[in-house]
């Protein structure tokens, strides 16, 4: 039973990636039966959590954790709602949430679950209020978060798509409401290069923004592991030479040492630990403590070890930590990435640190916070909608129809303003002014 | 003071373009109207240009002629020349433009508000608006006389504090030759409305015998013949006569800079700002300099007269420079001068201060319409004057205003541009003003508009018959192309593919063959016997809503959320100053905009979808308090 009427179903991540090691994707709306069956294959009982997989459209699993179905309207919104608890990992909880948006969810916008409990009376004005205050500083801090993180050279290359289908539009604009001026942009021919251009810049960007655009609000890192087995030598390695150091706050031998870096781009504090061990020293006993708190808050946890050659001391690999094996000048193995999660170093001379480092960026790409992934997800959807209306520009150009064109470009223009700001009809005016000499 | 024996429904101040169609639209709704103007022999003066319409401006003339207005009907009954602008693009862009004869123009307005009923023209300059616990009560006049009014229409036009610049002499003036409402404009600058300076300008005008036109390319206009309203036929059309272009050469460039010492826009003399797209010659020069010709269209006067409208040589230099100027163009040699260009200054409202109805914000029945508002030309100052005119008869008689949407027509974008955002120049409609321009067609504005129209009152029988069957001939010609079949392999497939180049590759019906881009109606009518039976102004405007129909499916789900933010009401006295949530430069935005919904909230720019739902929650909160209010009041 749906009480609100607004119609339509709404998906989002309700939970921190990478900080509970549980993720939870939300639906609500009427849809949420519907989706419930088709991601876990079955008709779930209201209010009782079960455990199974969640699968996409080959049937093939994604991952696996507890299915909670409400309905409306004794749930938050008061609407029907799914939950899927999984594993907290963005990569998965993204594959889990695409695949609900693919069976027909729309994402969801900041505070919008919070409003439609408050528009079903299942939160009062003060609690809506104060959530949705905390959603606004939180999604502006976000989206300014999103696009500084994914990094100057991302929204550069926005900015600069932005301005190039501005140009254009400023040419097929001007073309349509000053006929008289003589700018017959669809007998220029370079309209069509530059359209192309833009295809192919914002392809690429599109491309590397998937793959590689990381961003986070800085990952913490934890070195852990038995004395003597050269965490600080990594972690001065790491730390030292060519890597900026912001900040370094040196503790006791017994504390915690941390250092903030930049590691080729990419925000990371480590925690410098001590070992973990059952210790008698009170004072040691402190650190030891403090490790272990470390390691609960940390997004990726190192592990380091003495390098024996051998693979079977591996511990089962999640996402979030990563084994070190150290010392291979003494132990005589190639050094460099033995797995996924699993790199051999040797601190004394640096070898293998590339892929260390690789490894790192790897797991700490991953671990980003909420408010800029779900920002960086809402910037991936703009591009594609922007490229889908470029496609669609090209063929409007080929039929030479000057006004859908427009049409087109005005809406890749406004995609592409929901990362960069948008730009007002009245600046677009302003543009045509500035480039022409318009008006009798 | 002397006192008019009867109350009038309506006054309205002011007898140009937008005051005519004040006047002639609240008549129409059966409102007693009563119509000032300081000289009744301007009534309907086209003070600038002498032609109507345009790219995004005759979208708008067809909105008026949609709603029974005066304009359209005006245009075909002076028109002299038309042309169809964008005829190789779009229809949702292609646009009419007719130049007029001036006389023939001021004849046919001032003949349709001699034969109006309910309506008298009255004479005489206002000086005072009498206002009775913030409600305009009557108008006073510089005779002394005052009527009263149930509500007030102000279409002052440049009149407001008027003053006309040549050179870097500037005396006060309302258009040349025409006295400024001074008196007015300083009644109006104590009450509580922002006030701000604009300036536009008019070319020097040409005796038409002293112009070589052999030298000059000559323009005439399009075959077959545009109209202006949908009433009109091509026959009705006076005399036709061809126009020419001209050019300014790099020697007009020199005489222009030796005189800019003595300009008053570049020796600050003037404060107001002008438009970006109507830039004076001079403007011209200084921003284009690398430009070796500026192209200027010689337009005639009209039929009885040879005097020429150089468009495109918009000055305020002096005198003598304007005479230099002139005569270094190629053809213009040996030109006289039958009057100066001028540059004129005059008081305009911040739109902001207005309801969507054009209904002032601090004294209620008073409505402004026109230039006043900060916008320039004709169609723009008619639409307004039209949308005060049915909103002011509307309050009269106890209904709600009349606005129409973005969605719905040009005035509901001009209204809801003004209001919501105000303006730092003189404001002209463009067609990239509208997001929604694929249906605001020049072609479906009587689809549009004329029913909603017709129940206000202001569309008479003859009009709505002539509708009614158009619209039934639409309907008929979408049936016949929904129920008529093509097969694959088909001869009617073969024939359709050898006229349309598109080869019908499985069954449809005739209307989902038409939506490709490269079929033509007419190849169809060719081709398939029937369709042919239909007028061909139904079955253009069946091919057109094909070609558009994804576009304005497409717009629909975000017309509806629109919509939905629409029925949103912010209060007026809200403090955006206490919403934590907002950032400072929003606070800042929201809190000069203060607009009355959620929707129009949306469209300020950089209001992001959070903050929207804030507001959704702060304007609920609002409600909720006023009613708990309110019941512990009655308790």
């Amino acid at each position: 039973m749906t009480r609100s009427g607004s119609g339509d179903t709404i998906a989002a991540v309700a939970t921190a990636p990478g900080r509970g090691g549980v993720g939870i994707v939300r639906i609500s709306g009427p849809a949420s039966a519907d989706i419930a069956q088709q991601v876990v294959g079955k008709k779930l009982t209201p209010r009782q959590a079960e455990f199974v997989d969640f699968r996409n459209a080959g049937d093939e699993t994604l991952d696996r954790g507890l299915a909670l179905y409400f309905e409306g309207p004794h749930s938050f919104t008061g609407e029907d709602i799914l939950e899927l608890q999984g594993h907290g990992g963005p990569g998965v909880l993204d594959l889990v949430l695409s695949r609900v948006l693919e069976l027909g969810a729309r994402r969801a916008n900041p505070g919008e679950f919070s409003e439609r409990a408050f528009v079903n009376g299942r939160i009062d004005l003060v609690q809506a209020e104060a959530i949705l205050d905390l959603v606004n500083s939180a999604t502006r801090q976000a989206a300014l978060g999103a696009v500084r993180s994914l990094s100057g050279a991302f929204s550069e290359q926005v900015h600069a798509l932005d301005r190039q289908v501005l140009a254009l539009r400023v040419y097929c604009e001007a073309a349509i409401d000053f006929a008289d001026e003589e700018i017959d942009f669809l007998a220029e021919s370079d309209i069509g290069d530059r359209l192309e251009a833009i295809r192919d810049g914002l392809a690429a960007l599109r491309s590397d923004a998937a793959q590689g655009a990381l961003l986070n609000d800085g990952a913490s890192v934890v070195f852990v592991g038995a004395p003597n087995v050269g965490k600080s030598s990594i972690f001065n390695r790491l730390s030292g030479d060519e890597r900026a150091i912001v900040t370094a706050i040196p503790g006791t031998t017994r504390d915690t040492l941390t250092a903030d870096f930049d590691l080729d781009g990419l925000p990371v504090r480590v925690i410098d630990t001590a070992g973990l061990r059952d210790t008698e020293d009170p004072v040691e006993a402190e650190g030891v403590d403090r490790t272990r708190r470390a390691m609960a808050q940390a997004d990726i946890v190192v592990e380091v070890v003495e390098d024996l050659c051998a693979d079977d001391a591996a511990p089962e690999r999640t996402d979030s930590t990563l084994l070190v094996r150290n010392k291979t000048d003494l132990s005589g193995c190639e050094p460099g990435r033995v797995d996924a999660g699993i790199v051999r170093v040797c601190a004394l001379t640096g070898d293998g640190f590339e892929d260390l480092v690789a490894e790192l960026k790897r797991l700490a790409g991953f671990r980003s916070g909420e408010g800029a992934f779900t920002a960086r997800q809402r910037h991936l959807d703009a591009l594609d909608a922007a490229g889908k209306a470029l496609d669609a520009a090209v063929s409007r150009l080929d039929e030479g129809e000057g006004e859908l064109l427009a049409e087109e470009l005005r809406t890749a223009h406004e995609h592409l303003g929901t990362i960069v700001g948008e730009t007002s009809t009245d600046d677009l005016l302003g543009e045509i002014f500035a480039s022409f000499c318009i008006g009798k | 003071m002397t006192r008019s024996e009867n109350i009038h429904d309506v006054v309205v101040i002011g007898g140009g373009h937008a005051g005519t169609e004040a006047a002639l639209a609240a008549a129409r709704m059966g409102a007693s109207t009563l119509l000032l103007t300081q000289n009744i022999e301007t009534l309907g003066q086209m003070s600038c240009n002498p032609a109507v319409g345009g790219i995004g401006k005759s979208h708008l003339v067809r909105e008026i002629d949609a709603l029974g207005g005066a304009m359209g009907l005006a245009a075909d009954a002076a028109g002299i020349q038309f042309r169809t602008l964008n005829a190789s693009k779009g229809p949702a862009v292609r646009a009419t433009r007719a130049q007029a004869d001036r006389v023939l123009y001021r004849g046919a307005i001032r003949g349709m508000l001699e034969r109006a009923p309910n309506l008298a023209i009255f004479q005489q300059s206002v000086v005072d608006i009498e206002i009775e616990d913030g409600r305009a009560v009557g108008v006073h006049t510089d005779m002394g006389l005052f009527f009263p009014a149930r509500s007030v229409v102000l279409t002052t036009g440049t009149f407001l504090g008027g003053r006309i610049h040549v050179g870097l002499e500037n005396k006060p003036g309302g258009r040349a030759g025409d006295a400024p409402s001074n008196a007015l404009a300083e009644r109006l600058r104590a009450m509580p409305f922002p006030v701000d300076r604009l300036k536009t300008g008019t070319p020097p005008r040409i005796a038409g015998d002293t112009v070589d036109f052999e030298r000059l390319e000559v323009q005439h206009g399009d075959e077959p013949r545009p109209v202006m309203s949908f009433l009109s036929n091509a026959d009705d059309h006076p005399r036709q006569l061809p126009c020419h272009v001209a050019a300014t050469n790099e020697n007009t460039h020199r005489i222009i800079r030796t005189g800019l010492d003595r300009s008053p826009m570049y020796t600050g003399v003037i404060e107001g700002v002008g438009p970006r797209y109507c830039p004076s010659i001079e403007d011209k020069v200084v921003r284009f300099a690398d430009r070796t010709e500026h192209r200027i269209f010689v337009e005639p006067e009209g039929l009885d007269t040879n005097e020429l409208y150089p468009n495109g040589i918009s000055t305020s230099l002096p005198f003598d420079v304007q005479v230099a100027l002139v005569r270094s163009i190629e053809g213009f040699e040996r030109a006289h001068i039958t009057r100066p260009g001028y540059a004129i200054e005059y008081d305009f409202f911040d739109p902001r201060g207005l309801h969507h109805s054009l209904e002032t914000r601090t004294v209620a029945h008073l409505f402004f319409a026109g230039q006043i508002n900060g916008t320039t030309g004709y169609e723009e100052a008619a639409a307004q004057g039209l949308l005060a005119g049915i909103n002011a008869s509307r309050q009269v008689a106890g209904q709600e205003p009349w606005v129409p949407g973005r969605h719905e027509a040009y005035i509901g974008v001009l209204v809801d541009d003004l209001v919501n955002l105000g303006t730092n120049e003189p404001y002209r409609m463009f067609t990239s003003r509208a997001e929604y321009r694929l249906r605001l067609r020049q072609d479906n504005a009587d689809l549009r508009l004329t029913p909603v129209g017709r129940d206000m009152g202001l569309v008479d029988d003859r009009r709505w018959r002539t509708f009614e069957a158009r619209r039934e001939s639409i309907r008929a010609a979408t049936a016949f192309l929904e129920t008529q079949r093509v097969a694959p392999g088909s001869d009617t497939a073969a024939a359709l593919a050898t006229r349309c180049g598109e080869s019908v590759s499985k069954e449809s019906t005739l209307l989902e063959f038409l939506k490709r881009p490269r079929v033509r109606a007419c190849d169809i009518a060719a081709v398939v016997p029937g369709l042919g039976a239909f007028p061909a102004d139904a079955i253009e405007q069946v091919e057109i809503q094909a070609k558009y129909d994804g576009y304005i499916r497409r717009q629909d789900e975000e017309i509806a959320k629109a919509k939905a933010r629409e029925e949103v009401t912010l209060p007026a006295d809200l403090d955006y100053d206490g919403i934590s949530g907002l950032s400072n430069e929003l606070k800042g935005k929201l809190a000069a905009a203060r607009p009355a919904t959620l929707e129009r909230a949306a469209r300020i720019p950089g209001v992001t979808p959070a903050a929207l739902s804030l507001l959704r929650i702060v304007a609920r909160r609002h409600v909720e308090s006023t009613r708990t209010e309110v019941l512990e009041r009655s308790a």
